[in-house]
């Protein structure tokens, strides 16, 4: 069990041909002992690239990747002291599951047979796959081959843990179940994991930190609260959290964000944050929007608007907006109680409260203010 | 009966006439052959060859004769068992260094391994015919194999005159390892690369992961390879010309060329009964390995 560190770690494909790619770029950070990371981001953002850079699947072009305090950038994989699992498995066909988990034990230790039978056993016992050590992957159901890689990368009992997509090939019932076990498991064995995923449900609610990638540039370490409630820019802010946040492309003039539909006022504390700063893009979180019924004073942070489509997921609805004098297919999304009832078509009024949005610098894409956090526990109509 | 009961039956009675027409076709050869090989010479002319013989083999009993066969058996048995020596080890090499060079060209990463695919691929459409020259130049000439085989001999069951087939097995082996790496990439491109990452952090070296993954994994495609390379060095004649010429070291498919050839004239029967003889081991082979092929084929 190690903290696992990388220190500028860069990754160029075809290097000095004309197709040069730049897979990951100077990505800088470090997993503690024990912790557990998800590496998060869009298909192509270089997350894998990073995954098999530490497994030693690929050369790293640039940069340092330590284990403990052992540099490994040019250990082959077999002397990196990790186990990985992969998104298609990669059981060997061939051998029974007894087979599949004894193979690392015998390749990489001087184990004695009876040790590694011991073993084998006993990791298979934990994982509760004692009555399938006999058969073949192919008489397996998909979870429970899921299980057997897991238990194969287990039983090595590596300093760290890399998984690519353990969970994208299960279905989603089975996709949950396995997802608390994989974090009470990682908990229990206490070893140093890395996770990568593209599901930012599963990066959410699954990693101790994560991080965000795009690009091969990372944007972003922090907790998965700290990720959602104070993105460092909009990329971070537009990945993660379902639905997605809302943004309005907004010119700031003084105190007000000029947008096609509305104008938005802003606080005078919030308006100093933001330098000199013109093109701001504004955000706010779909649950931070509130619906009223379309009666009474509006005040400056409410705005008319009509229903465009409703998408009940049961304990809430996805409601579809647009301002009253939007054309067709301008919408933002505002997510509500599943109690409440609304309908297409009906008009109602949105309040953006000042203490939920974000404000980026369009230039640059980072964030110049993120929602207030004084009143998370109490956001309340005001 | 709806009609469009009728017309399924209909259909499928077509079916079945087609494969009847089918099965006669391709098995009337092998029947003529088989009734000619039990006739009796002198009565073979003047007789339709794939009916049963007319005249009995043994004259006046009334009951027929594997003589032809026993003839052909005792007439071919060397060439028989220097084939064995032959094509059993030639089979095999040219399959295991096949699958090897596949795996290195496949599933190992190193530089400039299409240029040396490109050879193996090049390696395929040299004819025979250019080679053979060279060959018994090689053989009889450069390499001189004849002498260094001697002190072989000595051992039992080893005859001086089997240098010749040595020289046939390293030849049939060199000339059978680019075809079989051909097949064996295809089937090794198909393998998942995850499933080789996974044994490469499990600690397994190149040749371990060939050993215990790669090669077990491979079984169906080796059957294929077999039954493909066994047929082509079973029948070759050209390159037992070559470099046996004649004598001792014959092959099978040599010994089949004057069988039942004499001044009288030729002994069709027993001619038809070496050859189908000659041809018995292949069809063997497609038994033995008939359905590890299918499963090869298919995958």
């Amino acid at each position: 069990m190690a903290e696992l560190t990388l220190d500028s770690v860069t990754k160029v494909f075809n290097e000095g041909g004309s197709d040069e790619v730049v897979a990951v770029d100077e990505l800088s950070m470090g997993i503690e002992d024990g912790e557990f990371l998800v590496l998060v981001g869009p298909s192509g953002c270089g997350k894998s690239t990073t995954l098999r850079m530490i497994a030693g699947l690929e050369t790293v072009t640039d940069g340092e990747i330590r284990l403990g305090e052992r540099t490994i950038n040019d250990s082959s994989p077999a002397d990196r002291d990790i186990a990985m699992v992969f998104q298609s498995y990669a059981l060997y066909p061939h051998m029974t599951v007894r087979e599949n988990m004894r193979f690392g034990l015998e390749e990489s230790t001087d184990m004695p047979d009876e040790e590694i039978s011991a073993t084998v056993e006993e990791t298979a016992a934990m994982m509760g796959i004692e009555e399938l050590l006999d058969r073949k992957p192919s008489e397996l159901s998909g979870g429970q081959q899921q299980r057997v890689a897991l238990g194969r990368a287990i039983v090595r009992d590596p300093s760290a843990f890399l998984m690519d997509e353990p969970l994208s090939n299960l279905d989603a019932k089975l996709r949950a179940t396995m997802r608390t076990e994989l974090q009470r498991l990682q908990a229990d064995l206490g070893v140093t994991t890395v996770y990568v995923t593209h599901d930012q449900t599963e990066a959410m609610t699954m990693g101790d930190r994560i991080a965000v990638l795009d690009d091969g540039v990372l944007q972003q370490v922090g907790t998965p609260l700290e990720c959602y409630h104070t993105p460092n820019n909009r990329f971070v802010a537009g990945f993660i959290g379902e639905p997605s946040m809302n943004f309005f492309p907004t010119t700031r003039s003084d105190g007000t964000l000029s947008a096609e539909q509305f104008s938005y006022p802003l606080p005078a504390a919030i308006a100093s944050a933001l330098g000199d700063a013109t093109e701001v893009t504004l955000g706010v979180r779909p649950e931070d929007v509130e619906l009223r019924p379309a009666d009474g004073d509006r005040d400056d942070h409410e705005f008319d608007c009509v229903v465009d489509v409703v998408e009940p997921v049961g304990e809430s609805n996805n409601v579809y907006l647009r301002f009253a004098d939007a054309p067709e297919g301008e919408t933002f999304i505002a997510t509500i109680s599943g109690m409440r009832n609304v309908a297409a078509g009906d008009r109602v009024v949105a309040t953006i409260p000042p203490s939920a949005i974000h404000l980026f610098d369009d230039r640059t894409g980072e964030a110049l203010k993120n929602r207030s956090l004084d009143d998370v526990d109490g956001v309340t109509p005001t | 009966m709806s009609t469009a009961d009728t017309d399924a039956r209909l259909k499928r009675l077509g079916l079945y006439a087609v494969l009847v027409a089918m099965a006669g076709f391709y098995l009337l050869p092998i029947l003529t052959g088989l009734f000619t090989s039990i006739t009796s010479p002198e009565s073979y002319t003047g007789q339709s060859p794939f009916l049963p013989p007319l005249e009995p083999l043994i004259a006046e009993t009334g009951s027929l004769s594997l003589q032809p066969w026993g003839n052909a058996f005792d007439g071919l048995a060397r060439g028989l068992a220097n084939s064995f020596i032959l094509v059993i080890p030639a089979t095999i090499l040219s399959g295991l260094f096949g699958s090897m060079a596949a795996y290195g060209l496949t599933n190992v990463d190193w530089r400039g391994q299409v240029g040396i695919y490109a050879l193996f691929v090049a390696g395929i459409f040299i004819p025979y015919q250019a080679v053979l020259v060279p060959l018994t130049q090689f053989w009889y000439n450069v390499v001189p194999l004849q002498s260094l085989f001697a002190p072989f001999a000595a051992f039992p069951l080893v005859q001086a005159y089997h240098w010749k087939l040595v020289a046939l097995i390293v030849t049939h082996t060199a000339y059978g390892i680019p075809i079989c790496t051909l097949l064996f990439r295809a089937h090794y491109k198909k393998l998942s690369d995850e499933m080789i990452e996974a044994a490469r952090l499990d600690g397994a070296s190149v040749s371990t992961i060939y050993r215990r993954i790669v090669l077990p994994l491979s079984i169906p495609m080796f059957a294929v390879v077999f039954i493909y390379q066994f047929t082509q060095i079973w029948n070759d004649l050209l390159f037992a010309l070559t470099i046996v010429q004649f004598g001792d070291a014959s092959v099978v498919t040599q010994e089949l060329v004057g069988i039942g050839v004499s001044q009288a004239g030729t002994n069709f029967p027993l001619r038809m009964a070496a050859a189908l003889l000659a041809a018995l081991p292949t069809l063997v082979v497609y038994v033995l390995f008939g359905d590890k092929f299918a499963e090869g084929v298919t995958a």
